[in-house]
């Protein structure tokens, strides 16, 4: 038992950290907005293929072209916020937008970067494995664990401990009430999907130089993100640690257990996602409604 | 067997008791629930309707527990609610706005509605360009397509001049008139209580009276709540 | 303080039979009563210029059956009952459906696998089979999803398509199915003309079933969803079945449409799961404008057409110019190009 326990146990932790980085921004940005965001996923795409631009394509320095593709990821994500601001879509047709601009990004690196051809881009790491518990480990995943674990502790310390990381808090949890207060909710808005968009970049910079860029990537960050809110409850962050990784280890129990060609990850994330539905509306922490 | 009836009910929100142990029975036509701004009159309906449920207590319709129904199943049951910040469907024109509730209570007569409420020349217009105090005539006349036995009405003349007021009241009394009872939760004492039998009247979550229309300007409960004395103007 | 306003904290569903069957009955009366009272509205000019428009199309195409541009009207009527679906489903109720593209390859592998199954079956049978497949698959992902808000229904539909391709490649062996997808499926008619005849006549029938449906009580209350669901339930009428009904039915027809699809391009593969089977539709009902169904008949041809024009000098730029006015049709007109030349022109007529 010990066999399949382990790689479950060490895999589910990895990637259950990086779940939770990518679930944060979401839930920060999904509980202040009370907007549902498509193009949150693309951010991340965006950053793997900025990196892939600035250090394979042009030859920058490996570093200069993380730090340059997260600004503009950032970047990216204010733009939207902005636009979602100066035109005020309502939730369904934000929806819409969001939906088609992250197909249009999409679009637009199939056609200037071409389909699945594999592209790689350089690991910031070494790439020699080691063992944890006899599992062989890539040194990315540990080094990923680690930045994430170190990134979490650093928010929550923020978000808990000093006044404005309270006030953000309060203000993702209930909106409307915040703003009864006086609060300035849309520089919060803005501060918060800065802070996410550069969480999603940061996932994107630790986890990608494992796998291939492809430009449906922006996909599966999104999927994460929402099962994860779904379980944890939209806008509740005391849950999301525990949520990412009830999905990690679901994940990863079910390859172990039935390795198949394909990945079955986005089906295990629907499955969860739907049995918490039916079972538990509210999500371990309690959903609310959209308006 | 009472219409109505309400036992116990509490409900908070966070650490806010809004309303606190209240009970009342529906014994007449016309119920008044009063009380200064904040006393919890809005949570108490929606309770009654079934939007939120409490954290303690009953509320029994024709004898039948139904503290824990959705609110589409205490609407069927007979008991419906208006809102006080009106909800029209927008798109729709005005008479389809009742005729969505046709047969599911039995047929809807809707001429007739229109005509108590008033609307019958705005009929064909789209509910979302109706000025605010045909929205108000409209909230009502859903009401009633609902074919109700038991109206809960939230504040129904809020935000309508003394004359749209009165115009709404009288329309009220008709409904009295031909056998729909209601409950009414208003701020402006002095232009529903003509129309009503009954008062309940809460301050900050709790009954402080439960009585006659005439006993109601006499109490001292009231007097104090309002006034912020018993003595004054006696 | 919170309003009346508060959502009911009680998420939990009664047993959903009563409340399904009670909504086909009654969808059913009132579609029998719709028919009969509502046989009038056939005569709408709106509708009858939808048919025009179908008809006129279906002549001109079947005409040359092998040319590009009867190609392009099959593509065309293909997109538009997807349009039609959509705006039937999303577009009355505002519960924005992304799960299409995956009926849409489950009507088009189904159609393949029983194909390869028994190959004396007729395109008919598959098509018809197919609807019912959908109709069975809707109603199962409706039951769960649908008790929540729309969107969170919408995000759960997004997943939908992701994981179609997803099943059928890992699980293909088990389930005897071909990734490579199904070749040789019979043609739907003998020529494009011949299809377009076909799917034209599908049109009619879709448009006017759904017609029928959106001008009676039904689809009074889908569009009383749209504007305040709350508003519906506290006075009686309970949402659930009718949502359920309309995305079931919606999924079938979705279903059906990629069952011609298959048969149309003899072809069904994995690539039938893909978004361009949701960007298009949507990209349809937004210029013709959302809740009115006729709009996609005329838009419908106009995108389709243009796109099938545009590709040959932009290739792959095509899409991306697509999606991109896309998103400025969403954000700068949203009530879709069709409303807003009818309130331009009712504007210069009458001044108001």
């Amino acid at each position: 038992m010990a066999g399949i326990l382990a790689p479950i146990v060490v895999y589910g932790t990895l990637f259950g950290l990086t779940y939770v980085l990518i679930a944060l921004g979401f839930t920060l940005l999904f509980g202040i907005s009370r907007v549902l965001n498509l193009a949150y996923g693309a951010l991340y795409m965006v950053t793997a293929y900025m990196i892939y631009y600035f250090a394979v394509e042009l030859g920058f320095n490996l570093l200069l072209s993380v730090a340059i593709a997260i600004a503009i990821a950032i970047g990216v994500g204010v733009g939207v916020f902005l636009i979602c601001v100066r035109f005020a879509p309502d939730p369904l047709r934000f929806l819409i937008v969001s939906f088609m601009f992250a197909l249009l990004l999409q679009y637009l690196f199939t056609k200037y970067f071409g389909g699945q051809s594999g592209l790689i881009i350089p690991g910031l790491f070494p790439v020699k494995e080691i063992l944890i518990f006899d599992v062989s480990v890539s040194p990315v995943y540990l080094v990923t664990a680690g930045v994430a674990l170190g990134l979490l502790i650093v928010l929550w310390l923020w978000i808990e401990w000093t006044q404005y990381g309270r006030t953000i808090r309060a203000t993702a949890e209930d909106p409307e009430t915040a703003a009864l207060f006086g609060i300035g909710v849309r520089s919060i808005y803005l501060v918060v999907v800065v802070v996410s968009s550069a969480l999603v970049a940061i996932a994107a910079v630790l986890i990608v130089p494992a796998q291939e860029l492809t430009p449906t990537m922006w996909i599966e960050p999104f999927v994460i993100a929402f099962v994860v809110s779904v379980i944890g409850g939209l806008g509740k962050f005391k849950w999301t640690l525990p949520a990412a990784f009830l999905l990690s280890f679901s994940q990863f129990i079910v390859q172990f257990e039935y390795p198949t060609s394909a990945s079955l990850s986005d089906i295990v994330a629907f499955g969860v996602a739907i049995g918490f539905i039916v079972v538990l509306p509210q999500g371990i922490g309690g959903i609310k409604r959209a308006h | 067997m009472e219409l109505l009836e309400v036992s116990n009910l509490t409900r908070s929100f966070g650490g806010n008791v809004a309303v606190d142990s209240v009970s009342f029975r529906m014994t007449s036509d016309a119920l008044a629930i009063v009380g200064p701004n904040g006393a919890g009159k809005t949570t108490l309906l929606s309770t009654i309707a079934g939007v939120l449920h409490p954290d303690h207590g009953t509320v029994r319709f024709r004898g039948r527990d139904v503290t824990r129904f959705p609110p589409w199943r205490i609407a069927r049951l007979g008991m419906v609610k208006t809102y006080q910040i009106v909800r029209p469907f927008r798109s729709l024109t005005v008479e389809e706005n009742l005729k969505l509730f046709d047969k599911i209570r039995g047929r809807v007569d809707v001429d007739r509605i229109l005509g108590v409420t008033g609307l019958s020349e705005v009929r064909g217009q789209v509910a979302g360009v109706l000025p605010f105090g045909l929205l108000k005539r409209l909230e009502l006349a859903k009401g009633l397509a609902a074919k109700p036995e038991v109206l809960l009405l939230d504040e129904p003349i809020s935000g309508l001049s003394r004359s749209e007021a009165r115009d709404l009241l009288e329309s009220l009394l008709e409904l009295k008139r031909s056998g729909v009872r209601m409950v009414l939760v208003e701020h402006r004492l002095s232009e529903i209580l003509p129309i009503v039998d009954r008062v309940v009247a809460l301050d900050r979550g709790r009954t402080i009276f439960d009585g006659t229309r005439s006993e109601f300007f006499q109490d001292p409960a009231v007097r104090k709540a309002y006034l912020g004395s018993e003595d004054v103007g006696n | 303080m919170p309003t009346d306003t508060a959502p009911s904290s009680d998420l939990r569903r009664r047993p959903v039979g009563g409340g399904i069957a009670g909504a086909l009955r009654r969808g059913a009366r009132s579609f029998a009563g719709s028919a009969r009272l509502n046989a009038s509205r056939l005569t709408s000019p709106l509708y009858l210029g939808a048919l025009g428009v179908i008809i006129v199309f279906a002549y001109l195409g079947s005409g040359n059956p092998t040319s590009f541009f009867a190609l392009s009207l099959v593509l065309s009527s293909i997109y538009i009952t997807l349009a039609l679906a959509w705006d039937f489903s999303s577009g009355m109720t505002g519960y924005l459906n992304f799960g299409l593209p995956f009926f849409f390859g489950v009507g088009a592998l189904v159609t393949g696998q029983l194909y390869a199954t028994d190959s004396h079956l007729t395109p008919s049978s598959l098509a018809f089979f197919s609807f019912g497949v959908g109709l069975l698959g809707g109603f199962l992902f409706s039951l769960p999803t649908l008790r929540l808000r729309g969107p969170y229904f919408s995000l759960l539909s997004f997943l939908l398509p992701l994981i179609g391709a997803d099943f059928i490649l890992a699980f293909w062996t088990q389930l005897g199915l071909r990734t490579q997808g199904y070749y040789g499926l019979p043609f739907l008619g003998a020529t494009y003309g011949d299809e377009l005849v076909l799917l034209s006549a599908a049109n009619v029938a879709i448009l006017t079933a759904f017609f029928l449906l959106r001008e009676s009580h039904f689809g009074l209350v889908l569009r009383g969803i749209r504007d305040d669901e709350d508003a519906l339930g506290s006075q009686g009428i309970r949402t659930f079945p009718y949502k359920v009904v309309a995305f079931t039915l919606a999924s079938g027809v979705v279903a059906f449409s990629g069952a011609t699809y298959a048969m149309v391009y003899t072809f069904a593969g994995v690539d039938a799961f893909g978004f361009a089977f949701i960007l298009f539709p949507i990209l349809i009902v937004i210029v013709g404008g959302t809740g009115e169904l006729f709009g996609s008949i005329f838009a419908g041809y106009v995108v389709i057409l243009l796109y099938q024009y545009l590709f040959p000098t932009f290739s792959d730029l095509t899409l991306i110019i697509f999606a991109s006015a896309a998103i400025l049709l969403v954000l700068f007109i949203p009530h879709g190009l069709v409303r807003q030349l009818r309130a331009f022109i009712r504007f210069m007529r009458t001044g108001e």
